[in-house]
């Protein structure tokens, strides 16, 4: 009735403007949604003309147009409503939602799909929900607690350091084969680049999960598939211009655990004494006696090595970028610099400098072309992770208070080198780490473009053809200097002649695609088919020179060198080619049905298996679509269902089908030895993916959710078999057995509150994982003796298990270590039974559920926002609480003020074991320091305010937002130190080598928390 | 239409341009050659040769290893060295014997030897077709090397068959002799595998040259390797005779020291120069490291052991040092120390067999048939170039005893010691005393391992156990 109306009302209206002159006036308004919430920043446009205006936070408009013309109101997801005007200054604007478009496009694989009809396990991640997420320089770090079924750990505190992702749990056994595949613009990256994308530059990410969109990246797609796409202008629209900056301090987590202060260590030592310690013996609390000078002095010069090691470091973003478009051309240009010191004092962190430019234009009414390039420029300080003191992350816990930085003479005073430079003590560690840090540097420069030009030609209304070539060339080059006279040098050679290695590593990954698309859309039918023809190839190519002798520590190129000690390059080539044809057909949005078949080339399987064929099959039902369905309080739901097979070709080494010889040196020429062990019946690895996904929308769109439940099989799993020692081959690639990943994601977001200047929005998602080994060869158990410290598989049992003799207490009436044999009895350490005593305790370094929640509140401009991670069933063995509590035998190490807490006396209970046995106790590989994983951190806490229009309308700013941010504030957790744990030790098992992550800790760079204060402005 | 032919020649050059891709699914390695092609002239047997050689300069076996190698552990293991708590801890696990089979004492060295098998193997099958004129120097080659790799993994996981009565019969080595990535081989006995190791070298014999390049062997260290095997077994008559064939002189006094400092090579029979570009390795780290004034020693010479060596023996300059570190100063291990000059801490050539063994051996094997003659004068030989007035003359269980000892102090921190008190059926004791210049400081934490303990055999690791179902663990683990 009331559309009647306004329409008849129009009608008169028209009538009425016919016959007027054209009259300038100024008319305001509202734009509301169909809830009644004022729409901010809804466009309105005055027709047939490039002026109009934008509405404030409120939605309020004002806009001076002519009587007869017509204002355009438009805002992203609504239909755009016209209004003529006529006689009167006010026109307030309920806008409908557009049903397809709130909907999010998705990007999957090859093509777009609405999601509507999207019938696959999808998560997308706008480029506004980026911007509320908590800022790293790495985009993987970002993508933790955001989406159900997508684990993300933190690899370590590294500035510019990567995460652990894993989709939908465990895909693979085998180092770096478990993470998904990151695609940027069409171009495959690897997960150690990720860092090189300035996230201000992304529009889009895009997280495949099930088969029917994996399988179309076929060959790869088997651990997930991460979409990254950057942005583009707006056709027909002026220039945006956008600021933003981000300035901020970071700092170590402080640790849940006390270590010793000098007096506590002194007294620890002498207690260790007493009770036999030998390696006390020597130790200061032992050579000097309370209260004597000698104590006073180490007293007096009391150092906190935490402190002296690290600092407050600084984090600092700025990014300027133009986007806009013409009738035929859309463009986005950028420029940003991103820099984090990192927390180690003396080294300079990351630093990254990004340009990008995206250009499409339509260079002909059927032909469209578009070029997407992107270079940028990081460089890093690698400091050392590994297990000893070159680590400074070791000796913040290991280098006990009283040691002093520098050495101190008779009277007291710093002593002196011949340059008058104050001598570094290098402590007990015989590594004076603060010195190192000067001399020793590691510093790694990564050059890296990423470039994708495409022409798309149209046929006609139904067919077209794509093509897009694209490249990821990454210059990466690493300078190790120690320099002459510095710390390593004096240790090693006992003379200034400094050694330095080059290692330049060039990667390009090219692919050319062919794509040939039909596409019908009638009134009820949509089809899209599309098929594909793609090549792919990776090159690697590494120059290594290394050389000592050099004259002076400012020179550090090789060429000042006096003796080349080493040099070398390698080079290898891996190839994909693959064919693939891809359908998408629903009837009126109701009915959907996808099916998709690839077949790819790999040229790391036998001759006879490099092929692999990949398929899927989806289909869906969008219920609320249906005539028969009239319940009001839902608004959309959908069920549907995917089943298809994905492959993987990662893991294994690119020429693992072929038996080699390799050359090295020995007196008198060369030496050749047999290397690879030929497999030529290795072949893909596939996994299965069933899964069945409901989708709702329900009061009004308020409460939104998915949930999915899936079961991922892997099959014929890639892996370099370990052979019996007794072969003295080491390992053989091949294909190993099955696993299994199953698991509930269930992703839920409401809105508490939705009114006029408030709104309270609450989302929370979970995955529940069941990560298991199904099969192996012949049955038996397999020990991953690489990259792994105590893990076993084993049919039937968790993927990644933790496999040690169990530990069970102190023994009150000796204070000796207890254990449980595998017979399950009670034992010291000498009695344990013989054979092996190690047992599977269902304990898995996967955690089994693990998700995030947030919380967004806005009043009138200002935001509230809380994200917050979890994860809970994981277990790490806790290496670095182990050497803190080690019962004396690291008496010479610096200790947790726990150690102090051993069994003394007959019938003490809740003790740790007396030192006096420590040292055949701790003989025994036991599950000791295995503790469990679980915690809940505060991810980011950002308070904003968005200034409203009406304050901007008097500025050339468009849009203004502050905000302050804090990382990591918060975390809750019974874990012994920090419990987001990734790297255990970087030099030991390095990150892309990885088959454990979190397995244990080691002395890796720390978590850090940081707070920061950012602006975002455009004009 | 014209619009037509545009699209479709555009079509056509992209698709046309990329019809070929399927070839580029061959590819072969750029850094490595196809196995085929590897083993066809001369100079690839040659390669090949040297390939199954450099598998000694691993850490753990001949490379000086912080885990235990050749080099160190025969010692570590026994009292030839005291713990120096100025070091960084290594080692402390096998020192104390305190290894299960989950520490995997000695596994670079078993993981290593078995690779070195592997290579020899290798060339021993690829040389099956191969008919050139150094094929019987290669085969040779690879099968004493087969036979030395064999035997280190028995001298410390298996009993030696002197070193009781029960030997002979008990848990020796998985024997290899193919070259196959799939093997899962049992341990056969310990008389199995001397007989197997000897019959390697045995056929060795036939074929090595008696003159090699430097870091091969020639006839004299094949040998040496047979009278060691047949020193072992108890085979006396056969060690004294494979011993007698040796003919490079004990190197004379007035060298001893040039030995050990790089500049003289006499009496040492089978080297690995380590010099850079090529190896640049540093055997020495394997005792200590930086200089003779900030000296960090793992393990120091034990005090009493120290006392042994006489003030006119020059081992005692040749093999010890005073070292200082701070206020702290120690009776230092000098083998492998440094070059003469001190230049390069840590960077020796690897010394694998000397002629003093072959002497040793005759004294020991002709002292045990009796020939107290023939012992002493083996003996002296070695004595008179050692000392500057000689101890000579020693009869019965004093010309036993004086075979010993020469032996430990001969081959001090060399590969040999652990075995030796192992055949002959000897606890180890290690006199209580600490790790400074003076005796005192801090003993080892461990100071007896009676004669009979299951620690003289070392553990089988427990991944190596988890590899192959077929391999026994020794008793008491």
């Amino acid at each position: 009735m009331r559309t009647k109306f306004s329409g008849i009302l129009t009608l008169i209206l028209a009538l009425v403007v016919q016959l007027t002159f054209a009259q300038q006036k100024t008319i305001t308004g509202t734009v509301t949604d169909d809830t009644g919430l004022p729409l901010p920043g809804a466009n309105v446009i005055i027709k047939g003309t490039s002026s109009g205006t934008q509405t404030d936070f409120d939605g309020n408009y004002t806009v001076s147009a002519n009587v007869g013309q017509t204002l355009a109101f438009s805002y992203v997801g609504f239909s755009v409503k016209e209004v003529k005007v006529g006689a009167q200054n006010s026109i307030n604007v309920t806008l409908q939602p557009d049903a397809a478009a709130l909907e999010e496009v998705v990007v999957t694989g090859y093509s777009t799909r609405n999601q509507t009809v999207q019938t696959s396990a999808v998560v997308s991640i706008s480029a506004s929900e980026l911007s509320q997420m908590a800022p790293t320089t790495s985009i993987d770090n970002m993508l933790q607690g955001k989406a159900a079924g997508v684990q993300v750990t933190s690899a370590n505190g590294k500035p510019g350091q990567g995460a652990f992702v894993r989709i939908r749990g465990t895909g693979s056994l085998v180092a770096g084969a478990s993470s998904p595949l990151y695609i940027v613009d069409g171009a495959p990256i690897r997960e150690q680049d990720l860092a090189n994308i300035p996230n201000e530059d992304i529009e889009n990410i895009t997280i495949l999960k099930d088969a029917p969109t994996t399988a179309r990246y076929g060959s790869r797609g088997a651990n997930g598939v991460v979409v990254i796409t950057t942005k583009n202008g707006n056709r027909n629209k002026d220039a945006v211009i956008r600021y933003s900056s981000r300035y901020g301090t970071t700092s170590r987590i402080n640790p849940n655990f006390t270590m010793m202060n000098a007096e506590q260590k002194l007294q620890y030592e002498a207690e260790m004494y007493a009770l036999g310690v030998s390696g006390a013996g020597s130790l200061p609390g032992v050579t000097t006696t309370p209260g004597s000078p000698e104590r006073a002095d180490l007293l007096s010069r009391q150092t906190n090595w935490a402190d002296l090691i690290l600092k407050e470091g600084v984090i600092q973003n700025n990014n300027v970028s133009i986007s806009g478009g013409a009738e035929k051309v859309d463009y986005y240009f950028s420029v940003s610099h991103d820099k984090n010191t990192g927390i180690i004092d003396k080294i300079n962190g990351f630093e990254r400098l990004g340009t990008r430019l995206n250009v499409n234009f339509d260079a002909k009414e059927w032909l469209t072309m578009g070029i997407n390039v992107g270079y940028s420029r990081s460089t890093s300080d690698e400091p050392r992770d590994r297990n000893n003191s070159q680590n400074p992350f070791r000796p913040i816990y290991t280098v006990n208070e009283y040691e002093t930085e520098y050495l101190y003479d008779e009277e007291g005073n710093i002593l002196l080198d011949d340059n008058g430079d104050p001598t570094y003590n290098p402590t007990h560690d015989g590594f004076p780490i603060r010195g190192a840090l000067e001399t020793e540097r590691s510093t790694d420069i990564d050059n890296v473009t990423l470039a994708s030009v495409d022409a798309l030609v149209k046929f006609s209304k139904n067919w077209s053809y794509g093509f897009t070539t694209s490249i990821n060339h990454a210059l990466t080059r690493r300078e190790s200097y120690s320099k002459p006279g510095g710390i390593l040098d004096i240790i090693l050679n006992n003379a200034p002649v400094g050694n330095k290695f080059d290692d330049q590593q060039d990667r390009l990954d090219l692919t050319i695609s062919n794509r040939l698309n039909y596409v019908l859309s009638s009134n009820n039918h949509n089809l899209n088919v599309l098929g594909l023809y793609e090549y792919n190839l990776n090159e690697f190519y590494r120059t290594f020179v290394r050389s000592t002798g050099f004259p002076s520590p400012l020179l550090s190129t090789q060429t000042s060198a006096a003796d080349l000690n080493d040099g070398f390059t390698n080079r290898s080539r891996l190839t994909l080619v693959s064919y693939g044809v891809f359908a998408d057909y629903d009837y009126k949005e109701k009915y959907l049905v996808s099916a998709s078949v690839r077949r790819d080339g790999s040229s790391n399987f036998g001759k006879d298996y490099l092929f692999g064929t990949f398929y899927s099959g989806s289909i869906g039902w969008n219920i609320a679509k249906e005539d028969f369905f009239s319940v009001d309080a839902v608004n959309d739901l959908k069920i549907r269902a995917a089943y298809g097979s994905v492959g993987n070709r990662n893991g294994i080494d690119r020429y693992a089908p072929q038996a080699t010889n390799s050359y090295g040196f020995y007196p008198g020429g060369s030496s050749s030895v047999p290397a690879n062990i030929a497999n030529p019946n290795l072949k893909w690895e596939t996994t299965t993916t069933a899964n069945v996904g409901l989708e709702f929308n329900l009061f009004n769109k308020r409460l939104r959710g998915v949930t999915d439940y899936f079961v991922r099989n892997t099959t014929d799993l890639l892996f370099n078999i370990p052979t019996a020692y007794e072969s003295g081959t080491g390992s053989v690639a091949g294909n190993l057995g099955e696993i299994q990943n199953k698991g509930l994601e269930i992703s839920l977001q409401g809105d508490i509150i939705r009114s006029n200047d408030f709104t309270w929005t609450l989302g929370a998602n979970i995955i529940f994982l069941d990560a298991k080994v199904v099969a192996l060869p012949d049955g038996e158990d397999f020990t991953p003796t690489d990259n792994t410290f105590n893990i076993r598989f084993s049919e039937g049992r968790k993927i990644n298990e933790h496999y040690l003799v169990r530990y069970a207490g102190v023994d009150p009436a000796t204070g000796k270590s207890l254990f449980l044999g595998a017979d399950g009895n009670t034992y010291f350490a000498e009695d344990l039974p013989e054979g092996d005593n190690r047992v599977f305790q269902g304990k898995s370094t996967i955690a089994d559920k693990e998700g995030g929640f947030f919380t967004n509140l806005n009043y009138k401009g200002f935001g509230l926002r809380a994200d917050f991670v979890f994860k809970a069933g994981n277990w790490i063995n806790n290496f670095v609480r182990s050497n803190a509590e080690s019962d004396g035998q690291a008496v010479v190490d610096n200790q947790a003020v726990t150690a102090f807490n051993y069994w003394q006396q007959p019938g003490d209970t809740n003790v740790m074991p007396s030192p006096i046995y420590a040292a055949v106790d701790q003989s025994i590989n036991s599950d000791r320091f295995l503790e469990k994983g679980d915690y809940i951190r505060m991810r980011n806490v950002t308070l904003s305010y968005s200034f409203p229009s009406k304050f901007l309308d008097k500025t050339p700013l468009q849009s203004l937002r502050l905000y302050a941010q804090g990382q990591n504030l918060l975390t809750f957790t019974k874990f012994w130190g920090d419990p987001e744990v990734g790297i255990s030790s970087g030099e030991t098992i390095a990150f892309a080598d990885s088959v454990a992550p979190g397995e244990a800790t080691l002395y890796s760079y720390p978590n850090v928390k940081s707070f920061q204060f950012g602006l975002d402005v455009s004009f | 239409m014209k619009k037509i032919i545009y699209k479709i020649t555009v079509f056509a050059l992209v698709i046309g341009g990329f019809t070929s891709c399927d070839s580029e699914l061959d590819q072969i390695p750029f850094d490595e050659l196809a196995t085929s092609q590897a083993y066809i002239t001369v100079a690839d047997f040659d390669n090949a040769a040297r390939g199954i050689y450099s598998t000694l300069t691993a850490g753990s076996l001949y490379g000086g290893s912080d885990a235990g190698g050749m080099l160190d552990a025969p010692d570590i293991l026994a009292d030839n060295v005291t713990f120096a708590q100025k070091g960084r801890g290594t080692r402390r696990t096998l020192h104390n014997w305190q290894y299960s089979a989950s520490s995997e004492p000695m596994s670079g060295l078993y993981q290593n030897a078995y690779t070195m098998i592997f290579r020899a193997n290798t060339l021993l099958e690829q040389s099956a077709n191969f008919e050139g004129d150094n094929k019987d120097q290669v085969v040779a080659e690879a099968k004493a090397l087969r036979a030395l790799g064999h035997m280190n993994v028995a001298s410390f996981f298996a009993k030696i068959p002197t070193q009781s009565a029960d030997a002979n019969s008990s848990l020796g080595v998985a024997y290899v002799t193919t070259a196959d990535f799939s093997i899962e081989p049992a341990r056969v006995s310990v008389g199995e595998t001397y007989n197997m190791i000897v019959q390697d070298l045995k056929d060795a014999l036939e074929g090595i040259p008696d003159a090699a390049d430097a870091g091969r062997l020639n006839k004299d260290g094949v040998n040496i390797l047979l009278s060691r095997a047949y020193l072992y077994m108890g085979q006396w008559q056969n060690a004294i005779d494979a011993a007698n064939d040796v003919t490079k002189p004990v190197a004379p006094l007035n060298k001893v020291v040039g030995v050990w400092e790089d500049v003289s090579k006499d009496g040492v029979v089978f080297w690995i120069d380590v010099d850079p570009p090529g190896l640049d390795i540093t055997p020495g780290v394997t005792w200590s490291q930086f200089g003779v004034n900030t000296l960090v020693p793992e393990y120091v010479v034990s005090y009493p052991f120290y006392q042994l060596f006489a003030d006119d023996d020059i081992r005692k300059d040749a093999y010890t040092f005073q070292g200082r570190n701070g206020a702290f100063k120690f009776n230092a291990i000098k083998k492998l120390f440094a070059r003469e000059g001190g230049a390069n801490p840590g960077r020796v050539d690897i010394k694998i067999l000397r002629a003093a063994e072959a002497k040793l051996n005759i004294a020991e094997a002709e002292y045990n048939l009796g020939h107290e003659e023939a012992a002493r004068i083996a003996l002296d030989a070695v004595r008179s170039k050692r000392y500057v007035t000689p101890p000579s003359g020693e009869t019965g269980v004093a010309l036993r005893d004086a075979i010993r000892l020469e032996r430990r102090l001969e081959f001090a921190f060399e590969s040999q010691r652990f075995f030796d008190l192992k055949r002959w059926g000897l606890p180890v004791e290690r006199g209580g005393f600490g790790d400074l210049q003076d005796g005192s400081g801090t003993p080892s934490d461990a100071q007896n391992l009676a004669a009979d303990a299951n620690q003289f055999q070392l553990p089988i690791a427990q991944t190596a156990l988890d590899l192959n179902p077929n391999l026994a663990q020794n008793p008491g683990y």
